[in-house]
């Protein structure tokens, strides 16, 4: 029985699996064959973000993974903040991806699947071929103009604000997305109640209100020296990489953080800026998807490094 | 009625009902310092909970939790503490909820204002706050 209530049901319709990973239960979906794309959402969606990239890519002739991060969408959510940490999440794609033993996959990261697909890619490069990268940061310091904010960023996730207003009344998932995507309408029409469906209860909602409370805002950060490790890592990095952003952007503003990403890694394409806020996939995704499609084209006529 | 520090409330023939936990009470440090100074925790410790009074009249427990390793205290749980064998009456927990956030704001302080967290449940269009 599908989570989905009936009338998105149809936007979703794969089939659903799942894998022991690092101690969790983690849902995923596998479609097509090919080269493996690995489509890693944030906080607080889930694979459903993706859902107008799956069927272009296996059309193109690509295989396409898209996991559930544990704590979201249809995978296990634990029950204690001290469940989650940034390498653990990332060991979690890890056992994943080695389990199903992908071989040169493509990373593509969005919010928190940027951080987590990167130190996945970084510790593992022998089985990445290329990376993209969308509204997603991967060094410490210093932190969004957005993230510094008391009004609303760091009220809805100060101590018991979140547990109240992101966790008794799931404000993130809800009206937390529905203000970051350009035609909220649609949103609201086509996929709000996928992303509320699958967290159904507070306790459900637990990682909305921990993964901000990761994001660094100073060098006391939690995460501070896996950030330092992944921007050195990102600065020694040669692989192809895609950079596709949202014009209206006010979470990860593009003239800093896509630029950034361009100065860590003159090599990439990009950014090529579509409609969108932070939730760029919700009102771009078939664009992007297409830009996805050509650039693995591409990346597949280049002539081989010697 | 503003929320209130009280002593102990009576609790015979009364259940503690948990209605909110908060497992890193400290993640911005002003907020465990605030509790801490309020319900007097160096001195108390773990030998009792921290009560106040709500708007609704009801009490409250705060339940202070620790963790090896880090200040104390590192949670808090929230417990409405209602008749013992009857269902919790949910729009009033919400409301007083919602006041105890604003209490503990207040207290905190700072660049922390209850100005900013309604506007915060305005955005967010929480039942408890006011349009």
């Amino acid at each position: 029985m599908s989570v989905l209530p009936a009338e998105l049901q149809a936007q979703w319709p794969y089939r659903p699996r799942f894998a022991r990973v690092n101690g969790w239960r983690m849902h995923y979906v596998d479609e097509g064959a090919g080269d493996p794309v690995v489509l890693l959402h944030g906080n607080p969606t889930w694979g459903f973000l993706y859902r107008d990239f799956v069927a272009p890519l296996t059309a193109a002739g690509r295989r396409v993974i898209v996991p559930d991060m544990i704590g979201f969408g249809l995978s296990e959510k634990p029950a204690h903040e001290h469940a989650h940490s940034l390498d653990g999440h990332i060991a979690n794609l890890t056992a994943l991806l080695r389990g199903l033993d992908v071989a040169r996959a493509i990373i593509v990261g969005h919010d928190w699947g940027g951080p987590t697909g990167l130190g996945f890619a970084l510790s593992n490069p022998a089985r990445v071929r290329a990376l993209a990268l969308m509204s997603t940061w991967a060094w410490p310091l210093p932190p969004s103009e957005f993230h510094t904010r008391i009004f609303p960023w760091r009220l809805m996730h100060a101590p018991l604000v979140g547990p109240y207003l992101l966790g008794r009344h799931n404000a993130l998932a809800g009206r937390g997305v529905y203000l970051s995507v350009v035609d909220r309408e649609k949103f609201r029409r086509r996929a709000q109640a996928a992303y509320e469906a699958v967290l159904p209860d507070p306790q459900t909602r637990l990682l909305t209100w921990t993964w901000p409370r990761w994001i660094p805002l100073d060098d006391t950060g939690r995460a501070v020296e896996r950030f330092r490790w992944l921007e050195r890592g990102l600065a020694a990095c040669a692989l192809p990489t895609l950079l596709v952003w949202g014009r209206e952007d006010d979470v990860f503003d593009h003239g800093v953080f896509a630029a950034r990403f361009k100065a860590l890694l003159p090599h990439a394409e990009g950014p090529h800026l579509v409609t969108g806020r932070h939730f760029l996939q919700e009102d771009s995704g078939s664009q992007i998807a297409a830009l996805l499609v050509d650039f693995l084209d591409r990346l597949d006529r280049a002539p081989a490094p010697r | 009625m503003p929320v209130t520090v009280i002593a102990r409330p009576p609790l015979e023939d009364r259940r503690l009902a948990l209605v909110l936990a908060e497992d890193r009470v400290g993640h911005y440090p002003e907020f465990r310092r605030f509790l801490s100074r309020v319900f007097d925790l160096d001195r108390v410790g773990l030998a009792e909970p921290g009560y106040v009074q709500a708007p609704s009249g009801l009490a409250y427990a705060l339940v202070f939790v620790g963790r090896s390793g880090e200040p104390w205290p590192s949670g808090v749980e929230l417990f409405a503490i209602v008749p013992a064998l009857e269902p919790i009456d949910e729009p009033t927990v919400d409301r007083d909820l919602w006041a105890i956030l604003e209490w503990v704001i207040e207290g905190v302080g700072g660049d922390w204002t209850v100005r900013d967290l309604q506007a915060t449940g305005r955005l967010y269009r929480l039942p408890a706050v006011s349009p």
